[in-house]
């Protein structure tokens, strides 16, 4: 048997965009749960999105700096006005995220209409290219991760709410243009609700089941040519749906 | 656990490189697979990125893809900025040097012929237009003739031990298109000067040899899909019009063609744009024929 290096090159750059997506992503993705809001991800990512698409109608290079600072720039004013609504109308703030989402989306279609390929960037944007990640844009992406973790207490206990979703724009801004809204919106859930009830080293299950998703789906996608972020998206829940009950049974026999 | 090391190795498998004596050719497109079929028979194993049903202009990137991307020899697509949303990043993930721009293993289809509708100027909000003119170029059957005299060239550029082979093929190949061409040409020209609406802006090329006359596209700027209000206005433009047929391709939503073809009793078709796009078009052969005799079918 062949056993080369050529399938770990093209996999690879995936693979890593993964691990940085889900180091953050996991413990975000337990917050998230925690607090009940779950569809704010996807809202949040359209807005880092919809910056991404506002700043290339104006003109600017999608993936250069200006463009970056119009994402982050809108992920974070999404991400501060959810904050806001999230103290000022506490009881409904899972309808406003969701009027936030759809109103993100259907705002990148309306900027979008004149722009013949904006078919393909709304779809980029969606499932991501995983594949084309390389040093360039991951890169990057490893150094917000590491920030992010790095600053992660300091930043719940001197901003409280508000730091959490500064931490989370700027995680999403980043994952959202590496592998898209659904991988985004999967890598924070299922491993947060796969470990939702486990008591111990949760965290550390949830990085697991993450790398084990993404690593079945990218083998999955080379072995039956599908696109490999929906494969991925795929692979996470069932890795999540295998491990939910094996840790069921830990935890009662921990108990 | 079993499964998973079936599906590990299965992929490492499908990934690697195997052994292959014969020149591994990427396509963009299915049209210049069949080409390189064509010229280099048995000495090569040609693949296209894109099927029949993908719109050419995007795709999703799959392993598979950068897998064969490396392999290749030779990587022949339409250029003019056909493939630029993918091809690019493509060949910049792979990392083969062999098959840059630039490099004997790349080759640019657009290239080898005269491009209609090159703009004077461009503007993104005319919408999808080409800088180097329009890309759509393979559906004149005199192009594919110019183009297979530049892969020939090229193979036996990059696989010089079987150059004498290629050459013969291609001069064998040559002799059949240029009689098979001079037929069609004799098929088609009852048509010349007839009016017809596209979807695309994706038949030029045929328009140019046919002698037919684009009145209308359904698409308002090419790329954008067909509004209603580009279509209500296209149906005003077309009453009292002879136009012939409404022609789109089998990667495009019938919906459109459809609208204006009830309400004005136009007939609306779909023509082969590439090998494999309509039962029939087997390769390059089939594909003209299957066109030519649509075409021919058109009563008005």
């Amino acid at each position: 048997m062949t056993f080369d290096t050529t399938a770990l090159t093209i996999i690879g750059p995936g693979l890593v965009a993964g691990v940085l997506v889900l180091a953050t992503h996991v413990p975000l993705g337990r917050e998230v749960l925690k607090r009940g809001i779950i569809f704010i991800d996807l809202a949040v990512a359209q807005m880092a999105g919809l910056g991404v698409i506002a700043a290339g109608t104006f003109g600017l290079d999608a993936h250069g700096a200006a463009a970056q600072a119009a994402a982050f720039a809108a992920a974070l004013a999404g991400g501060l006005l959810l904050s806001w609504t999230d103290k000022r109308f506490g009881k409904t703030q899972e309808a406003i995220i969701g009027v936030s989402f759809v109103l993100a989306a259907t705002g990148g279609l309306l900027l979008l209409a004149n722009d013949p390929h904006g078919g393909e960037e709304l779809r980029d944007l969606l499932v991501g290219q995983i594949l084309f990640a390389d040093v360039h844009t991951l890169t990057p992406a490893a150094v917000l991760a590491a920030v992010v973790l790095a600053s992660w207490r300091l930043v719940m206990r001197v901003f409280g709410r508000a730091g959490f979703y500064l931490l989370f724009a700027v995680s999403v801004t980043a994952s959202v243009q590496l592998v898209g809204v659904y991988l985004v919106f999967a890598s924070l859930m299922v491993p947060a609700l796969a470990t939702r009830s486990v008591a111990k080293h949760a965290l550390a299950a949830g990085y697991v089941i993450g790398l084990i998703g993404y690593l079945a789906g990218l083998l999955m996608s080379a072995v039956y040519d599908l696109p490999t972020g929906a494969v991925i998206v795929w692979t996470l829940t069932l890795a999540g749906l295998a491990a939910a009950p094996l840790l069921g049974r830990w935890r009662g026999a921990a108990a | 656990m079993k499964a998973l090391s079936f599906v590990i190795a299965t992929a490492f498998v499908i990934l690697a490189a195997p052994a292959h004596a014969a020149v591994e050719v990427l396509a963009c497109e299915p049209e210049w697979a069949a080409l390189a079929t064509e010229i280099g028979g048995a000495l090569v194993v040609a693949e296209s990125a894109t099927t029949p049903q993908q719109d050419p202009h995007y795709i999703q990137a799959r392993p598979s893809l950068i897998a064969k991307m490396r392999r290749a020899a030779l990587v022949i697509c339409t250029g003019a900025d056909l493939e630029v949303g993918w091809l690019p990043l493509l060949l910049r993930q792979a990392g083969n040097g062999a098959v840059q721009p630039g490099q004997p293993g790349n080759l640019n289809a657009a290239d080898y012929v005269e491009m209609l509708d090159k703009p004077s100027s461009v503007d993104r909000s005319l919408g999808d237009v080409h800088p180097y003119g329009n890309p759509h170029i393979q559906t004149d059957p005199r192009n594919i003739g110019k183009v297979a005299a530049a892969v020939a060239d090229r193979l036996a550029m990059l696989d010089g031990a079987n150059a004498a082979t290629y050459k013969q093929r291609y001069e064998d190949f040559a002799k059949r298109w240029q009689a098979a061409v001079e037929r069609w040409t004799t098929a088609v020209a009852p048509l010349k000067g007839k009016q017809i609406v596209t979807h695309h802006k994706g038949w030029a090329y045929l328009e140019n040899w046919v002698g037919l006359v684009e009145v209308g596209n359904l698409e308002p700027k090419p790329g954008l899909p067909p509004s209603a209000a580009h279509l209500a206005e296209l149906l005003n433009q077309v009453k009292g019009k002879e136009v012939a047929v409404i022609v789109r391709s089998t990667y495009e939503d019938a919906k459109a063609s459809e609208w204006l073809g009830t309400r004005t009793q136009i007939p609306y078709v779909v023509l082969p744009h590439t090998v494999g796009s309509v039962p029939g078009a087997n390769d390059l052969f089939g594909m003209f024929d299957a066109m030519v005799k649509t075409l021919a079918e058109i009563k008005r």
